[in-house]
């Protein structure tokens, strides 16, 4: 009898348990501003934590990394140095494609966004989650951080702003499986960057394929409409190009991030306008 | 002390190696879900009653911290806490490999459930070919979790008296 009397209890109580999930996922899809409020207000409260952990965690970790890859990374430093050096010539190339295209905005009356006002930000934390890919970063509205804003690296862009709270934010890196960037290739043609998930390259949807694409070429962000992301960041290279099935109406292109997402440290907000 | 006062810190705890400690220390690019095994520990310590209300609450600061529906992870964890807790019930000589397996399975069905019903919700992307390494590994991590896990949860969830009766 008392057996099934706990059994009974129990059984109520896990009907009140699941009643109250449901309401609250129901209040949540409603954008309901009590739980951002509630989300945000937790998230702010653990900043501190995260940080000092972060201080503590984080040179272990390395640590650990660098122990147990102590092999790879000679061969590795040896990879780097040629890659400084290819870079070196890059950037001479680069200096002046970028005064020319300096010289054609002017022309134009347009700008580029390196001209808009960027909030220096530090990594304090990745996600929980095992399914999404996020990152936090140490600033949030008080220095002027909303959501929606790209977030970039000296490389190129590491993801935009999803949530923001009074002292942190919460960037969806342009890997996560959610993620969409607009992109434009060399030859003019747009596409889309969709995220892979962790450690797995972007696939770049809605390529014609008739569209010329080679290996190695650089994808941008294509700025068109009302894109979140200005025109011009770097976002990949093209790593490897599929000529498409019989029927299918796009090619399978799949490009690297240019941003190395594994080991963000810092990173710049780029402060565009709201989106309303 | 009593339980009310033992559990919130235990919480507070779990939420900091939670959220600051554990994503740093993943295995093939996954984390344990220490949340998940607070509330399949306390299933096993306490019974189906409290397994679901523990795996509730712990359910709920995960949820903070994701960009899934908040509820889910809630939903997720109180069932799995009260599922743990109604088959260790059944259980009559329950003994540290026993609990260890149950936290696997659990786990594991903790991860698929909140896939599936995340996906149900709209999160698609929760239902593709990483779930089944994300279970797996996540199933492991927190079967060697909880042996760790499992002292200070019988600990802060069952009364003195009780632990005093199992310790003799």
């Amino acid at each position: 009898m008392a057996l099934s009397g706990r059994s009974g209890r129990s059984r109520s109580t896990l009907v009140l348990l699941v009643l109250v999930s449901v309401t609250v996922i129901t209040l949540d899809f409603r954008g309901g501003g009590v739980i951002a409020s509630l989300r945000r207000s937790a998230a702010d409260a653990l900043t501190p934590v995260q940080e000092a952990a972060d201080a503590v965690v984080g040179p272990v970790g390395d640590a650990v990394r660098g122990v147990t890859r102590s092999g790879a990374l000679e061969e590795e430093n040896d990879e780097l140095r040629a890659r400084i050096s290819e870079l070196e010539g890059e950037a001479l190339r680069g200096a002046d494609a970028e005064a020319e295209l300096d010289q054609v905005l002017e022309l134009r009356g347009l700008s580029s966004f390196t001209d808009l006002p960027t909030v220096s930000a530090r990594v304090i934390g990745t996600t929980p989650s095992n399914f999404e890919q996020t990152i936090q970063l140490d600033v949030g509205t008080g220095e002027g951080v909303a959501e929606d804003m790209p977030v970039l690296t000296g490389a190129g862009l590491a993801g935009r702003v999803v949530d923001v709270s009074r002292t942190r934010s919460i960037v969806r890196l342009v890997s996560d499986q959610t993620s969409a960037v607009g992109v434009r290739l060399p030859s003019g043609d747009l596409g889309v960057a969709e995220g892979g998930g962790p450690g797995r390259p972007l696939e770049l949807g809605l390529v014609d394929p008739a569209t010329v694409v080679a290996p190695g070429e650089l994808v941008v962000t294509s700025g068109i409409d009302d894109s979140v992301f200005p025109g011009g960041i770097p976002v990949g290279r093209v790593e490897r190009v599929a000529a498409p099935a019989q029927g299918v109406l796009e090619q399978e292109v799949v490009v690297a991030p240019v941003v190395d997402l594994d080991r963000l440290r810092f990173a710049e907000v780029l402060r565009t306008e709201p989106s309303s | 002390m009593t339980l009310a006062t033992r559990l919130p810190p235990l919480l507070l705890a779990a939420l900091v190696l939670h959220t600051a400690v554990l994503p740093q220390l993943r295995v093939l690019g996954v984390a344990p879900d220490l949340l998940l095994a607070l509330g399949i520990a306390t299933g096993i310590a306490a019974g189906s009653d409290r397994g679901a209300v523990v795996g509730f609450v712990a359910g709920l600061l995960a949820d903070c911290f994701l960009q899934t529906p908040f509820g889910l992870s809630a939903l997720c964890y109180s069932l799995v806490g009260y599922a743990v807790g109604s088959v260790q019930a059944t259980i009559l000589h329950a003994t540290r490999w026993i609990s260890v397996a149950t936290a696997i399975l659990a786990s594991a069905a903790g991860v698929t459930l909140f896939a599936v019903l995340g996906t149900v919700l709209g999160s698609d992307e929760l239902l593709g070919g990483r779930l089944p390494r994300v279970a797996v590994v996540v199933a492991l991590l927190n079967g060697l979790l909880v042996v760790v896990v499992a002292p200070v949860v019988r600990w802060a969830t069952v009364p003195d008296v009780t632990n005093r009766a199992v310790l003799r």
